[in-house]
Order: C-alpha cells, then sequence, then structure tokens
C-alpha cells in the first residue's frame, strides 16, 4: 500500500522550490474555519520550458513565464529565472492565458427577478456564492475568469458582476476589481414568456420587447435631467448663499433609472442576450437611438446573418460552439456563426451558459477550428483575449503578456486536443486548481482500490 | 457592604401608587442567595429586596423591610432572568405558503393575492397583535426565560418588536419596550415584486433611498408647507424615517457568512444601528462582526453540509469523499460560533432561533462545552440581550434601581444539572413546576404526544424551488407509519417519531442517479408543521405542512 501510494504521488508532484536559501514561504492563509488553504499572494514563480500559446503574439517553444506580484513580469524563449523563484516545470505542457467564460449563471443565489420585465436595480454583486464544488470544476478546467449574468427572463434582467474564480476565499475575493460594470438584457421567447402556460406580464411579442426598452430609456433620460436640474439649482444655491434661501431638494433617487443613465453614458456595458437577426437589429437601432452601444450579443445564434452590422456597431458576439434548434428561435444556428462572424470582423467569443461547459471551454473553442477553418491563435482568443475584449478587462487578462495578471492555464497536451486536460489553475500567480494534490476521480477510485486491498490483506 | 437603599424618583412613586393594587406591590426580600449580578460580579451569599417590581436593594448586609416576605434562598442561585429575542410568542400564525430563498424563475402564474401581512410591512406594530397565552408563557418561564422579543419571521421588513414580559396577567399589557426595532430578512415575497433575493437586496435598499428623501420632504413641509413640496401619505415610509436616522434599531435576521455580509452592508451603507440576528455562521465573518452593532447569535445550530465552507473541504484530499469526518469536524466548529466570536472580542447576545426554550437553554449549554466561558454566555442571555433591545438601564443585570426579573435555579445556570426552581417576573413570584419525568431522555419536548394522523399538504423549499406534495400519517402512540408524494413519486416513510410536538421522519427519493434520503424534522401546532427538511449534501431547507379536512 505505501509504495503504491507514494508513486502515485511522484507521478503528479511536479512543483519544487528552487533554492534552499530562501526564507520559507509565509504559511498558507487559511479563509476560516471551514476555508480551503489557499497558497499566499506574491510569491515568485517561474514556468519553464512549456509551450506558451500567448493568445497575442503567437506560440513559444520551451518558453518561460516569470510571476512577480501576481503580474506577469517576463514571457519569452530566453528568460532568466532568478533565484529564489519558485518553478512550475512546464516541460511538454502547454500554458494558455486563463480562460474566460463570457456567460455564466455560477457563484450566484438567483438570476431572475422575473416579477417584472425591467430590474436594472437588482445586482448579481449582492447574491454572489462563493462556495460550491462547481467553481472548482471550473477552475479545474481552466477557467479563470466569469462573466456572471442574470437569467434571460426579463428585457433588463439586471446589473452583472465579473468575477474570478478565486475558490476558497471569502465571497468579497471573487470580485474582478476594476472590472467595468455591466447590465444584461435579454430579447424574444424567454422575455415573451411564450414557453409558460399562463404567461403573467407584458410584453407578449417582440414588439412589446422593443416597447419596454424604449420606455424605459426614455425614463432614464427624464431622470438624468431631472437630475441635471437640480445639480444646476443646487449650484446656483450654493454661490449665491442667499439668506432665508431654501437648499432644493434631490429628486428621489431611483435605483433601477440610476443604472440605465449609465448606460446611456457609456459607463455600464450591455451584455444582450439574443437568437435572431430581426431582433439583433432592433436592438442595434434603440442603442443607437439612445446613443449607446450594445457591448455584447450573447448567444447571438443568427450573427452570422447581421455580422457586418455587428462589426459596424463595434458589439461583440459571445456565441455557442455547437448548440442549435433546441428552441424554435435556434432554429436557425448553425455551428459556422463564431467564424463566420469573425471572419466579418467581429470580436467573438464561446461561452459556455452553463456549469458543466464551463469546465472544458478549450474543447468548444476547438470547434471552431472543425467548422469554419478558424486559426488555432483566433480560437484560442475566442475563449480568451475577445471574451475579456467585451468585458472591457483586457489590459488585465486574456493574453500571457508582460504586466498582465498572472491568470494561467497549463495543460498536459495541445488545449485543442481531445484527451488534454488541465493540471495547473493560477489566477494572480497563485495555484487554485493542482490537479496533484485534488481529489479528482482517478484518485478516488485509486484510493478505492487501495481500500480494497488492505481490507483483502487483512482478511475482512 | 453599605446598605444599598436608593429613593425612588417623586414623579416615578406618584405614578405607582395610582396604579391599582397589582402583583407588583409584594415586597420580597430573597435571602440567603448566591447572586450573579452579571454587571458586579457574585455575591456568595447575598440579599436582594424587590419593592413594586423593581429591584430595591441587593448586597450582603442589606436589611430585610418588615413588610417583606421572606424567601429563604440558601443553596439557590440567583441570577437575572434571560432573555430570548427571536420569538413568535403570542403573535398570530403566519399565512400558510411564504417566499422562497433565492433562485427561480419568478412567478409560476398568477397566484392569489395573500391576505393579511406578507412581510412589506415595516410599520406594523406586533405590539397591537399580540395575544399570549398563559401556557407559552409558563413554557418560557420554566426555562428562565423572562423577557421575550416578539416579531414576524418572514419577508423583507417584517414590523416592528415588543418586549415582552413572562407574566401571566396579559402580558401584552405590561410591554417593557415597544417598537424595539425594526426587523428585517432576505425571504422573498410569494408571487409580487420583490420575488427572489435579488430583488429583495435591491428593495430594501430602494426603500431606504425612498425614507431618506421622505424624512427631508417631510420635514421642510412640517416646517413651512407654503411653497414646499408635500409629503406622500405613506405610513411604511413613515416608520422606516427614523430607522435610516439610526433613531430604531435594525434587527436583520442573517444566518450564513454571505448573509450576515449582505446584512452588514446594507446597515454601512444607510448607516442603519443594525444587529445581525442569527449569525450561526459568524465565525466565518469575524472579521466584519467586529466593527458592528452587538449580534444576536442563535444557538440552533445549522447542520454541517448547510454551511458555508463545506464544498471547499470536499475539495482536500483529506476529507473528500468522507462525509462523516466532514461533519465531525464541521459539527465542532459550529457548535463554537459563539466561543469563536468571544475569542474575536466581539460581544453578543445568544437567542433560540426556532428553538423551543428547553431546546434553546440545552444548546447554550452545548455553546459552552464547545469553549465559550460559562460567565460570558450568562452575560448573554442577559445584559447583552438587554443592550441589544435598547433597555439595559431597566434590565439584564440585578442591580437596585432595576426591573425584578430573577431567575433562581438550584446548581449554576447553563449547567447541566442546574434546574430552574422560580422566577420572579416585575417583581412576581412564580414557582417552576417541573414537568413529569419524562421515559428515555427524548430532549424533554413537554406536553403530551402530538396527533398527527390524517392527510397533510406539504410545501418544500429547495434550492431548486418549492416543491408540493402530500404526506399520509398514520400514527401509532409516538411513532408512524405512511407515504409522501411528490415530483419525485410516492415514497415510504421510514423512522417515523413523534416526541411531544417534535415531529420527524425520512424518506428515500430517486432524484438523481443515486437515491438521496431526506430527513424531516418540525414541531406540530395544531394542523400545521413547520420545521426543516435535510438531504445529505444538498443541505436543509425549511418545509411546512397544512393538515387537509377529513
Amino acid at each position: 500500500m505505501r509504495v503504491l501510494f507514494q508513486a502515485s504521488l511522484a507521478a503528479v508532484v511536479s512543483v519544487t522550490a528552487a533554492a534552499q536559501n530562501q526564507p520559507a514561504a509565509p504559511a498558507a492563509n487559511n479563509a476560516g474555519p471551514l476555508g480551503l488553504p489557499i497558497p499566499p499572494a506574491g510569491t515568485l514563480v517561474a514556468i519553464t520550458n512549456a509551450t506558451i500559446m500567448t493568445a497575442s503574439h503567437g506560440t513559444i517553444q520551451r518558453g518561460t513565464i516569470l510571476i512577480r506580484d501576481g503580474k506577469i513580469a517576463a514571457v519569452g524563449a530566453d528568460v532568466q529565472v532568478p533565484p529564489g523563484a519558485k518553478i512550475i516545470d512546464g516541460t511538454g505542457r502547454f500554458v494558455t492565458p486563463g480562460i474566460i467564460d463570457a456567460h455564466s449563471h455560477s457563484a450566484s443565489e438567483g438570476i431572475n427577478e422575473g416579477t417584472q420585465s425591467i430590474t436594472a436595480e437588482v445586482r448579481i454583486e449582492d447574491v454572489l456564492r462563493q462556495d460550491g464544488t462547481s467553481l472548482y470544476r471550473q477552475l479545474a478546467g481552466g477557467t479563470t475568469t466569469l462573466n456572471i449574468l442574470h437569467g434571460s427572463a426579463n428585457t433588463i434582467g439586471g446589473q452583472n458582476a465579473v468575477v474570478k474564480l478565486r475558490y476558497g476565499l471569502p465571497v468579497d475575493s471573487l470580485k474582478f476589481e476594476g472590472a467595468p460594470p455591466g447590465i444584461k438584457f435579454a430579447l424574444g421567447e424567454n422575455v415573451r414568456q411564450t414557453t409558460r402556460p399562463q404567461p403573467t406580464r407584458y410584453p407578449r411579442t417582440r414588439m412589446g420587447v422593443e416597447d419596454v426598452l424604449r420606455d424605459a430609456f426614455t425614463r432614464a433620460r427624464e431622470y438624468q435631467a431631472e437630475w441635471k436640474k437640480y445639480e444646476t439649482a443646487k449650484a446656483a444655491f450654493d454661490r449665491a448663499r442667499q439668506r432665508g434661501a431654501v437648499a432644493p431638494i434631490p429628486p428621489a433617487r431611483d435605483l433601477e433609472l440610476d443604472a440605465l443613465v449609465e448606460v446611456l453614458e457609456g459607463k455600464r456595458l450591455v451584455h444582450c442576450h439574443s437568437y435572431r437577426a430581426d431582433e439583433i437589429l432592433m436592438m442595434l437601432r434603440v442603442a443607437k437611438d439612445f446613443g449607446f452601444r450594445v457591448a455584447s450579443f450573447q448567444h447571438v445564434l443568427e450573427g452570422y446573418k447581421v455580422a457586418d452590422e455587428l462589426a459596424a456597431a463595434g458589439s461583440g458576439g459571445s456565441t455557442f460552439a455547437d448548440n442549435w434548434a433546441y428552441k424554435l428561435e435556434a432554429w436557425d444556428a448553425i455551428p459556422h456563426n463564431a467564424a463566420l462572424m469573425a471572419e466579418r470582423g467581429v470580436v467573438v467569443s464561446i461561452n459556455s451558459d452553463s456549469d458543466e461547459r464551463a469546465r472544458r471551454l478549450y474543447q468548444e473553442a476547438a470547434k471552431a477550428i472543425k467548422y469554419g477553418n478558424t486559426s488555432e491563435e483566433e480560437a484560442l482568443r475566442m475563449i480568451t483575449l475577445n471574451a475579456a475584449k467585451q468585458l472591457g478587462v483586457d489590459k488585465r487578462v486574456g493574453s500571457i503578456d508582460v504586466g498582465k495578471d498572472a491568470d494561467i492555464a497549463i495543460f498536459n497536451g495541445h488545449p485543442f486536443a481531445p484527451a488534454s486536460r488541465v493540471e495547473m489553475t493560477l489566477i494572480d500567480g497563485r495555484v487554485f486548481f493542482d490537479r496533484a494534490t485534488a481529489p479528482t476521480l482517478e484518485w478516488l477510485i485509486d484510493r478505492n482500490k487501495r481500500r480494497t486491498r488492505v481490507t483483502s490483506e487483512d482478511g475482512r | 457592604m453599605k446598605r444599598v437603599l436608593r429613593g425612588l424618583h417623586p414623579v416615578i412613586l406618584v405614578a405607582v401608587a395610582t396604579q391599582a393594587a397589582s402583583a407588583q406591590d409584594g415586597t420580597w426580600a430573597l435571602t440567603n442567595a448566591k447572586i450573579e449580578t452579571v454587571s458586579r460580579g457574585t455575591i456568595p451569599k447575598g440579599t436582594i429586596v424587590i419593592r413594586r417590581g423593581l429591584i430595591e436593594a441587593v448586597g450582603v448586609d442589606v436589611a430585610v423591610p418588615p413588610d417583606a416576605r421572606v424567601l429563604d434562598l440558601s443553596g439557590r442561585v440567583v441570577a437575572p432572568g434571560f432573555f430570548d429575542l427571536t420569538s413568535t410568542l403570542g403573535l398570530p400564525a403566519a399565512p400558510a405558503g411564504g417566499g422562497g430563498g433565492g433562485g427561480g424563475g419568478g412567478p409560476q402564474g398568477p397566484q392569489q393575492t395573500p391576505s393579511g401581512p406578507i412581510g412589506l410591512e415595516p410599520a406594523r406594530e406586533v405590539a397591537s397583535e399580540l395575544r399570549v397565552t398563559e401556557n407559552d408563557v409558563r413554557t418560557a418561564r420554566n426555562a428562565g426565560i423572562t423577557s421575550v422579543l416578539v416579531a414576524p419571521t418572514r419577508g423583507p421588513f417584517r414590523g416592528l418588536s415588543a418586549l415582552v414580559p413572562m407574566r401571566d396577567d396579559t402580558a401584552s399589557k405590561w410591554l417593557v419596550r415597544s417598537p424595539v426595532a425594526l426587523h428585517m430578512g432576505f425571504q422573498s415575497v410569494p408571487g409580487r415584486y420583490p420575488g427572489s433575493l435579488l430583488g429583495v437586496i435591491a428593495y430594501e435598499r430602494q426603500q431606504f433611498y425612498d425614507a431618506q428623501r421622505h424624512g427631508i420632504v417631510a420635514d421642510r413641509y412640517k416646517a413651512n408647507p407654503r411653497g414646499a413640496e408635500r409629503p406622500r401619505s405613506d405610513q411604511n415610509l413613515d416608520a422606516l424615517v427614523p430607522v435610516v436616522r439610526g433613531e430604531v434599531p435594525v434587527f436583520f435576521a442573517a444566518d450564513n457568512e454571505n448573509e450576515i455580509r449582505r446584512a452588514l452592508n446594507i446597515g454601512r451603507e444607510f448607516n442603519l444601528k443594525l444587529s445581525v440576528v442569527g449569525a450561526e455562521e459568524g465565525f466565518r465573518a469575524v472579521d466584519v462582526l467586529k466593527n458592528a452593532r452587538l449580534p444576536v447569535v442563535s444557538v440552533e445550530f445549522p447542520e454541517p453540509s448547510a454551511t458555508t465552507g463545506w464544498a471547499y473541504r470536499g475539495s482536500t484530499r483529506v476529507e473528500a469523499n468522507d462525509s462523516t469526518t466532514r461533519a465531525t469536524a464541521a459539527k465542532r466548529v459550529i457548535e463554537g460560533n459563539a466561543a469563536a466570536l468571544h475569542s474575536a472580542g466581539i460581544k453578543f447576545a445568544l437567542t433560540s432561533g426556532t428553538l423551543r426554550p428547553d431546546q434553546f437553554m440545552a444548546n447554550v449549554r452545548k455553546a459552552v462545552a464547545a469553549g465559550l466561558p460559562r460567565a460570558t454566555a450568562l452575560e448573554a442571555l442577559t445584559i447583552r440581550a438587554a443592550e441589544a433591545a435598547g433597555v439595559d438601564a431597566q434590565l439584564g443585570s440585578i442591580e437596585a434601581g432595576k426591573i425584578a426579573n430573577l431567575v433562581i435555579t438550584q446548581g449554576d445556570p447553563l449547567t447541566d444539572s442546574a434546574r430552574v426552581r422560580a422566577v420572579f417576573v416585575d417583581g412576581i413570584h412564580y414557582d417552576v413546576v417541573l414537568p413529569p419525568a419524562r421515559p428515555a431522555g427524548g430532549g424533554g419536548s413537554g406536553g403530551a404526544t402530538a396527533q398527527a394522523g390524517g392527510s397533510w399538504n406539504i410545501s418544500t423549499q429547495s434550492p431548486q424551488g418549492t416543491m408540493q406534495g402530500t404526506l399520509t400519517i398514520n400514527q401509532s402512540g409516538d411513532s408512524f407509519e405512511g407515504t409522501m408524494t411528490s415530483e419525485f413519486g410516492t415514497a415510504t416513510i421510514s423512522d417515523g417519531q413523534i416526541n411531544g410536538r417534535t415531529i420527524s421522519w425520512s424518506i428515500s427519493i430517486n432524484a438523481g442517479p443515486q437515491p438521496i434520503t431526506v430527513t424531516y424534522e418540525g414541531q406540530v401546532e395544531g394542523d400545521r408543521i413547520t420545521g426543516r427538511a435535510t438531504a445529505g449534501e444538498f443541505g436543509s431547507f425549511p418545509f411546512s405542512a397544512q393538515r387537509r379536512p377529513q
């Protein structure tokens, strides 16, 4: 039994501390009495001798990535590893940027406030949940950043949250600090409640969906004007400082309209659930009329029909790899959608919309190569850099470039090869998943075998 | 010690003198007692004089007034009466149903608007609704509880609570304080906005913004109505104005780590005087509780599998796939919650959650066994609770001038062998009649075995939504057989037991690759059962059942 145990350990341990004369690393901080020990931040880490797929400037053979203070300090074929760095031996391994899922419903306790069609006031950040096995499974698939969106029950679902999968740390640590705020819109059958035996509310048609959108933004404009008027009056009052004058009372604050004003002012990114070409064009017209940009169309299954319009509007497309015909409005979906949109200049990402697919987005990206002849690097961008662009975080993550966050997935083979799997996932240079220590299925099977063996040796 | 005898303020004297002769007029001298004053240490052998419902003097050499009835308490311990700050005693039963937690895709269709409160009534005053029964009062008192804070338990804005003394003569007429606090929570409202956790938080924040402005508009209008915006007539907004101004505290029900953080975030955004109530995972939120108003910590311990962090532990090789090891370790942490808060220097009150008074005290002893100093536990049941409720000037310790709410025990209170022998409430003496010894342990639920036979509509609030079903119970004595039908089919009940009013059973359902055992435990209240269903690693959820008419 002991021999077996040691053998299994030796086979998977690949992390070694380089220099012996360095001060001992601080003890792992524990995220509370029921928490998981997480490696400390700020360690000097070097991933050496690996095939590095940068997603921005090609693939580096036998390259090294140096990570300092959670950021990528150097990347290349001839990077010197300073003494004291913790070495991760990348021999035979493929390294990619941490995978970004532009459409997720994980890590959230509730996604739809389905009682109204416009609920711009509700916020995913209020209901984040850090505890859940699916998050760990996604980490095990190299996924490091999620765009957590509301569901598609409402025309305007609410304010999204972009998070990093810092699993085991308190809930506030999940938030992707500095990510621009966003909001989820939805069009089509879900909003119209077509599948419900007893629809509960307006709108019942695509015409109605456009109407509630225009109505909401008209109200937002009026609200914006009301506040501007108040600010002018307040400024005049402050200047005059007249005796006996009464300060103006601010307008009633409205959390729903606050969020929509941010959209009008370009401070909040719109991510819009959509399927059909006609509704996509409708959304583009509404956005143009009210002077904002739709950052990404989500699902966008008929995006290939209106790719030029999407590209001209500067809207991204975040789609499924090959998910189609599961409902009427998904009838015209084709697996070439991602490639066709990309060819016309749309920034395309491939998302999961699923705890399950989020564990293997690299396989989803590979499908773009199979169906659309997309280049390897473009396919990789569809789950990394392009998703980062759609979320407005591409200065921070999405590629392996100096200065970016050290969010990295390490594969045991080419990420688009069917049998490859993730061995290690780093966020901010910290190892949040390591197959060598994780209780994987293989490990559990092996352990149960060992148990059986011990039992039989004891004759019981 | 010098004789302590403080003259009452003349105005108060007049007020008291004009009251009709009530039981409060009795003068008592409790002699030879070990006195746990809580605020001024322990007096090994002293005297407490009670007059007109108040403690007149306490000390070693306090003279016994000639008109006093003397109670020789040799070998007995006197402590301040305990508080329970989470009670529904005397409130009309909540309407059936109730909101689910988070999740879900909104309402499933038009629903009937429930009559009566739905949890969006910040102006609801519990004091005007109380119907306290002597039986409820006695059950509390028998556990040493003399003050009970009553508030509704569902919805975002539940209403304003009242602190009720546990005396037989219409306790609701002698309220110590009302309103004590605005009670809030995270449950959604069925069939309307806010219908999800997301909506509840947004709704609560919007209401507080509205109240801030409402207060300004109302003040302006009151000062000079000419040319001023006229405030809306809205009693709920009126009730929220003193809350956003920090004049009325908020008691926010929040049990797990994230709920605690969410509640405190709302408190911080509006600068509320906010106490977290529940805080069962306070040990995971020490960082934020440290800087908050003192929390009211429930000793209703959650199931290990329902705690935050349960999944993390499963991602280590040591504890993966070994739920017994995990559960044992987690249970230690859960029962050590109060001890952990104490170690972090946090002051708190202890409370019952939904536990019955005797279970409440049993679990306080578990918290003590898990490392909470007994003296701290005693403080948490008395002076800290009084502070939380804003009545520490008149309650919570044994001091001259305070209300004579006392518990008299044989053995030190909160030890396993302690027995409550008598209780004073407002200076009224109540003997505790011990219930007859019950055979074979059972936790002493008190009272006769509930009759639960018949058909029940049962609704379980799982994270995936409300699961409706029917429950058939064939009771024989304190056990029963039967079936439960739900969307997962019909399951035969195993291990059906009734102990006093506590009912429990298990079923096995096929909802996935492997059958899942769901254990139900609840309280029978006439034709209603409320409690929790526990489904292993899936956690535990509230359920309620209503008996079908024959």
